[in-house]
């Protein structure tokens, strides 16, 4: 995780909130060091060619022995933007795109693909599910790569690429456009 | 056809083209927005680069941002342009803010894109030679179909000449539609796509006064409880539940159905009630709903005696011969329509109005029937709640007309009908497409009720029974859509496949001989006009197969389930030589010698109907006046309106008395060039409205202010369950059989004849399913993923009986004693999906999926009331045949609950104020 969260400050800047439609913060603009990835990234453990048409950074966003199953963690992701708001998960079982030796491990963006609704603190353990979304009532399956399982949106919740190096967790790419963004990284 | 996930998308330059239409799917029909622009060039991420004036990355609730699905290419003028379709963000109406559901948000996949998965559009008409589907010429397809119908019609009859087609695909279709079938030709031997005869849905709502499309969305937000039977509009009419119910006045939602769905364990969260009802059985739930709130003195008395017909009203207006119309005669036979103090006395004494009797055969627990009628007509706080009821097919396609009077009877007790948030209405399937140029010609039907009534026929018994020589089916699999789909498909068969002669030339005059040879041989020649080739009726077993244009590809017209109207603007190219389906019919009338259809382009069309709405709730012909004023064309005006249109009836005034707030709701148009205003209305019944006097084109009908029925007043009828008691006993499950009973999912639209097209829905749906409650799974060694056989070998089907004399010449009991029941059979494949949310003995699968056709375990005995299927009632067998390759990937298809509400954090509940959350 940022050492000062990030996250929580962008969510109480004063006037913002994901929930109002004139004001949306771009976030504050914390440089991270990247580095670059050839154009298409092919991920073993996704069982097929992850096209990743851009160049993402890789980013450190935990270790494995600090996460616990059904506990979700927050980070930024593939910027420091509001719409960079993602979820690392042990979900404890199998999962499509899964890291670890469980490969259980995944992540997501936190912004549902409907109309930008914040998942924040909605993950249904019984099931490793995201949502309802707290606009619509989306819900998402994160043991299937964020498929959609009930609700709106048009594209699936778009999953982090993780890469897992020691204790290290890497962010390394994102598959799926992040709501709101025309492109997950800037030109 | 594997999903692939992209992480940016074009944008639209500034100056790409801009076109409104709106959702071509469900009922609730949001408004969107098209950008097109060619190929090679793409906008910029700053407000002042892109055509949607946006600052990228969007905000949530922005209405502006593209979600890949949204992005497509379509062809243009013979060029490959770019193509995005987004819900409309600057949308007041309907769609707010540009809400939208997954199938209207994925609308941009549906384009014809000769690289993308829509590539295999019908491009060419085609007749089968040698069994295989040969391209030709529109000029002899036409040739072939006119000369060929003229000899059947003359030999055999009107009778023997039919058409089976959707009745929602826009006006200037549907218009030439029954121009043709019902003005030209004048056959009774026509059908819409979802039932086997012309008439109405929901018979019992219009039998009391209550048109089924009175309602506005806004009602919904006005509600403190909705009542909602047989569907989830969660599901099937999404926005109405997302934006109208969700954002409503804190409202409590009681959902009758047999299966949880996500609507309905929301409603259980959020203070209001799930009933999950044993299938078939809601007359019983209405009726004892209606005995405790009289015993309670819960009804609405002021509005009883204001509003509900005495003796004199029922029977006024008719003179004292015969009854000719069926509401006519069902309302007066005496059996029915009753006083409010005849029917309290009926409901009072019924036996199946009793709580004991009632838990039993609805399966719903005594405790909840209590609460349900304390919820929906108790007073809170000395205050009578303000309840609508809403229903659809889950309610009137199991059990049509005793299922509709009886919950229109409880709407009207409790109040409901024609105010602000407390209406009866339906939430609707698909839209409001049909526009009748004439009245379906029911002298000339061969069914008839018993007495000296006339009754629309039954197309599929007709062509069962042999009679159909030239059948015309348009934009529906017909054999898949209706009940005993599989018995139907092998009916259709034997009639052109099996008949020995075949075409076998490609010379015109040797396929008409070939076609007149098995017209003559007791066979059929069938055509298909679709946008796909669809299974079984286009692959198998059509002669003929047209291809036509749709949404996207011609300017077109229709209202929405709150009746507006909207221009479905054109944008692209259509395929090949597609064309619309007005132009087919107008090309094929023109070869049969018909006057009248020299159209040349849809607006033509469009203009001329109006004349012919101008009594019916979809009257726009005050519109078409206005813009000849003007000097324009109607569909310009309509492109003018935008997303929000105009909701029908359209009426005219010089000074118009409703609110702007209404105005702004209904749309209206006014205009510096000439004198008056064009107003729509929101409601339908509704006393508050003022329409002043009827100016120029306008038409009054009584129901604009008042119920629908010859005295204005609403009408009670009594649902005497021996009607339906005699079918129901012989259909349910026994032994190891279990309820089938079908719907539809958020995801897939139809048959899923776009979807299947989608490789993001193929992802989520890559087979249908079916639902089966772990304590019928585990005995039978289902698990989910599991690909399971549901069998019914004891499928009824009604042969005969087109003609009553005695009372109960049609009642099953003695239709079965004449011998007129068959037993048929069927078998579907699905994917199992285990869960708790699906009543025990109660297996719910997909409506209409292609390959597996769940309507083929579904009894093709319609109500004897009212012709219509009770497609919600099949049975079957059921057992584990394989596992898919689902059961272990990880990568399709998901077996997650659809009702996971655990933790429910939903921002319109948490009193915010509407501007601040949207």
């Amino acid at each position: 995780m940022a050492e000062e969260n990030p996250i929580e400050k962008i969510l109480n800047m004063p006037g913002n909130c994901l929930m109002t439609r004139r004001q949306f913060l771009k976030g504050m603009g914390a440089a991270t060091s990247t580095i670059l990835l050839s154009d298409i990234f092919l991920h073993p453990l996704l069982g097929r060619a992850a096209l990743v048409t851009q160049d993402y950074p890789r980013k450190k966003i935990g270790g494995l022995s600090l996460l616990k199953n059904d506990q979700p963690l927050e980070f930024l992701y593939p910027d420091e933007s509001a719409h960079a708001i993602c979820f690392l998960v042990k979900l404890g079982e199998r999962a499509h795109g899964g890291v670890g030796p469980q490969e259980d491990i995944v992540a997501f963006s936190n912004l549902c693909t409907h109309q930008g609704g914040l998942m924040r603190g909605l993950y249904d353990a019984q099931y490793k599910v995201a949502g309802p979304c707290p606009l619509h009532l989306t819900t998402f399956d994160l043991t299937r790569h964020g498929m959609v399982v009930s609700g709106h949106a048009t594209e699936g919740l778009p999953q982090i690429v993780l890469e897992v190096e020691g204790d290290d967790i890497y962010a390394t790419g994102v598959q799926g456009l992040i709501y709101g963004q025309a492109s997950n990284v800037s030109a | 056809m594997e999903y692939k996930r992209v992480d940016k998308i074009p944008l639209p330059p500034a100056n790409a083209k801009v076109y409104t239409t709106a959702c071509d799917y469900c009922v609730v029909g949001c408004g969107y927005k098209v950008y097109v622009w060619p190929d090679g060039r793409e906008g910029g991420p700053k407000a002042h680069q892109n055509a949607l004036n946006m600052d990228y990355p969007a905000p949530p609730l922005s209405g502006r941002w593209i979600s890949p699905n949204q992005h497509n290419y379509c062809v243009v003028q013979g060029k490959k342009h770019h193509v995005v379709v987004i819900p409309d963000g600057d949308a007041t109406v309907v769609n707010r803010g540009g809400n939208h559901s997954i199938r209207g948000g994925c609308l941009a996949q549906k384009v014809y894109n000769p690289e993308g998965p829509t590539a295999d559009r019908l491009k060419y008409p085609q007749i089968r030679i040698h069994g295989k589907l040969t391209p030709v010429s529109w000029d002899t397809a036409l040739a072939v179909m006119a000369r060929l119908s003229k000899y059947i019609i003359g030999k055999y009859g009107e009778a023997a000449w039919g058409m089976k087609t959707y009745s929602y695909e826009f006006f200037e279709n549907t218009y030439a539609i029954s121009k043709l079938a019902f003005e030209s030709i004048q056959t009774p031997a026509y059908s819409e796509h979802d039932k086997p005869g012309p008439g109405n849905d929901t018979a019992g709502l219009d039998d009391s006064g209550i048109d089924a499309f009175s309602a506005s969305y806004h009602d919904y937000s006005l509600a403190d409880v909705i009542f909602i039977s047989g569907t989830d509009p969660f599901e099937t009419k999404t926005v109405i539940f997302t934006d109208w119910i969700l954002k409503g006045h804190p409202n409590k939602i009681i959902m009758v159905l047999p299966r949880k769905t996500a609507g309905a364990a929301y409603a259980e969260k959020t203070g209001g009630l799930f009933l999950q009802i044993i299938p078939g059985a809601d007359t019983i739930l209405h009726l004892a709903l209606s005995k405790i709130i009289l015993e309670n003195g819960w009804q609405d008395q002021e509005f009883i005696d204001k509003y509900v017909a005495n003796r004199f009203e029922i029977d006024s207006g008719f003179g004292r011969g015969t009854r000719n119309t069926p509401w006519q005669w069902r309302t007066t036979w005496g059996k029915l329509g009753a006083t409010y103090q005849e029917y309290r006395d009926w409901v009072l004494s019924s036996k199946e109005a009793e709580l004991d009797f009632a838990s039993h055969t609805t399966g719903i627990p005594k405790d909840q029937i209590l609460k349900a009628a304390e919820m929906i007509a108790g007073p809170v706080d000395g205050k009578r709640p303000k309840t609508s009821f809403v229903l659809e097919k889950g309610n009137y396609w199991s059990n049509n007309y005793l299922n509709t009077a009886s919950y229109a009877a409880l709407g009207l007790l409790c109040g409901a009908g024609n105010r602000p948030g407390q209406v009866i209405s339906r939430l609707g399937g698909h839209q409001r497409g049909w526009y009748g140029a004439a009245s379906y010609p029911i002298l000339l039907s061969p069914e008839k009720f018993p007495g000296r009534r006339k009754k629309e026929i039954d197309l599929d018994r007709w062509v069962e029974a042999g009679k159909l020589r030239f059948a015309w089916c348009i934009g529906t699999t017909w054999t898949g859509a209706m009940a005993a789909s599989q018995e139907l498909a092998q009916s259709f068969r034997r009639l052109t496949r099996e008949n020995p002669h075949q075409i076998q030339s490609a010379d015109e005059d040797e396929i008409v001989k070939t076609l007149k040879n098995r017209v003559d041989s007791e066979g059929m020649v069938v055509v298909h006009q679709d946008i796909y080739l669809r299974e079984p009726m286009g692959t198998e077993l059509a002669d003929l197969v047209l291809p036509a244009s749709g949404w996207g590809e011609v300017d077109l017209t229709r209202c929405n389930g709150e009746r507006r109207l909207r221009l479905y603007s054109k944008f692209c190219d259509a395929p090949g030589e597609a064309k619309a389906d007005w132009w087919i019919i107008s090309r094929f009338a023109q070869k049969m010698g018909f006057k009248g259809y020299d159209w040349k382009d849809s607006n033509q069309v469009f203009e001329e109907a109006a004349r012919f709405g101008r009594g019916g709730v979809l009257n726009y012909h005050p519109l078409v006046v206005y813009v000849k004023k003007l000097g324009i064309r109607a569909h310009e005006l309509l492109r003018e309106m935008g997303t929000r249109g105009i909701q029908t009836p359209v009426r005219y005034r010089t000074h118009p008395t409703e609110s702007q707030e209404y105005l702004e709701y209904t749309g209206y148009y006014r205009s510096s060039m000439t004198a008056g205003v064009l107003v729509g209305t929101k409601r339908l019944h509704d006393p508050t409205l003022d329409p002043g006097v009827p100016e120029g084109p306008t038409v009054h009908q009584k129901w604009l202010t008042a119920f629908n029925s010859h005295s204005g007043k609403a009408l009670l009828h009594k649902t005497p369950w021996e009607f339906f008691s005699d079918f129901y006993e012989r259909i349910k499950p026994k032994g190891d059989e279990l309820w089938v009973t079908t719907g539809r999912i958020n995801e897939v639209w139809q048959s899923a004849f776009d979807d299947m097209r989608r490789p993001y829905i193929m992802e989520r749906w890559p087979d249908t399913f079916v639902e089966i409650h772990p304590d019928d799974a585990s005995p039978r060694g289902i698990e989910s993923g599991d690909v399971v056989r549901i069998e019914n070998d004891d499928v009824l089907i009604q042969t005969g009986g087109f003609v009553g004399v005695e009372d109960d010449d049609l009642s099953f009991t003695r239709l079965n004693e004449q011998g007129l029941i068959r037993v048929g059979k069927g078998a579907v494949e699905a994917v199992a999906m285990v869960t708790e949310d699906v009543r025990p003995g109660v297996l719910f699968t997909n409506f209409l999926h292609a390959s597996s056709p769940a309507n083929s375990l579904v009894h093709r005995v319609p109500d004897p009331i009212t012709n219509r299927y009770r497609f919600k009632l099949g049975k079957g067998r059921i057992r584990k045949v394989a596992e898919s390759p689902y059961k272990k990937s990880l990568a399709k298809m998901s077996f997650a609950p659809r009702t996971v509400m655990g933790i429910l954090k939903v921002a319109a509940l948490e009193q915010k104020k509407e501007e601040e959350w949207w």
